[in-house]
């Protein structure tokens, strides 16, 4: 039951940090800090999914070092592109 | 003793077939590179891809998202229908998933629909370049999965699954869930982040 009402919780959660980036992404703000925001809001939805929806939490290490290095590799590099294209072309 | 505490710590199987997780982790490393290239071919085109990126529809690419989220909640929820053996309310949130599938590709079509009455398409520029083979690439995906669940459908409504033996939903599952995990990246790189 405790975990049927996580799985609740973390659907609307997920729902409003969707709706929270959009939010923000429509209100036209740009810059390093609002990228990083915008990018660690999918990371923290990424997280929810792999851990609760595809129920990864408890698995073998190596499974879960796949799925999280995946996440992790693809974000950062995501992350220090769009800091140097800020830098470089000030948007 | 021993062996409880053993037993205890030992790790969790991945849920589902095993050979499903050999196939997502491809698709993944597929769509990380594609990602990737994207991010490093706008460093060099700033302007035209954040010019370009307003012109996307971003209303319809929220919705798109809250539709894959719940559709991927949906199928959490047939699982946990079917682990206490309640087949028909399994098949009912698979139905549910199956829908927010649907409405996830009429809102696609749509705005597809949009860009090709625009007259754009993939040679327009290097942003609608990525922005129509990622989506698209993306959305076959979406097709696939609903082809999977609707198959599960199929095998469960003959009575294929129960709680003792639902490897087949799991297995489905986890490649909905794939799809869901990759859109929920795609969509602020693509529609939002700038």
């Amino acid at each position: 039951m405790k975990s049927a009402i996580n799985i609740h919780l973390i659907w609307a959660l997920m729902m409003l940090l969707t709706l929270g980036s959009y939010f923000i992404g429509e209100s036209g703000s740009g810059g390093v800090v609002v990228m990083l925001f915008l990018l660690s809001t999918a990371v923290v939805k990424s997280v929810l999914i792999i851990r609760d929806f595809m129920e990864l939490r408890g698995v073998s290490f190596l499974w879960r070092a796949i799925m999280y290095g995946w996440l992790i590799i693809v974000s950062l590099s995501i992350a220090i592109i769009y800091i140097i294209s800020i830098y470089t072309h000030g948007a | 003793m021993m062996a409880n505490q053993s037993s205890e710590i030992e790790p969790k199987l991945l849920p589902g077939d095993l050979a499903i997780w050999f196939f997502i982790f491809m698709e993944l490393l597929v769509f990380g590179i594609f990602f990737i290239v994207y991010a490093v071919m706008r460093l060099q085109n700033v302007e035209l891809f954040n010019q370009y990126q307003l012109t996307l529809n971003r209303e319809l690419g929220v919705a798109n998202t809250l539709l894959l989220i719940s559709s991927s909640y949906f199928v959490v929820r047939a699982i946990h229908s079917i682990r206490l053996n309640e087949v028909q309310c399994c098949i009912h949130w698979l139905y549910a998933a199956l829908a927010g599938g649907a409405g996830f590709l009429i809102l696609k079509s749509l705005e597809y629909s949009d860009k090709f009455e625009a007259g754009i398409g993939l040679g327009t520029n290097t942003f609608y370049m990525f922005y129509l083979s990622l989506t698209m690439f993306h959305f076959l995906h979406v097709i696939l999965g609903m082809l999977i669940l609707f198959a599960i459908v199929i095998k469960a409504k003959r009575g294929a699954y129960s709680a003792d033996n639902h490897i087949g939903i799991e297995t489905g599952a986890s490649y909905w869930h794939m799809v869901d995990l990759v859109w929920i990246i795609l969509f602020p790189l693509v529609y939002i982040i700038r």
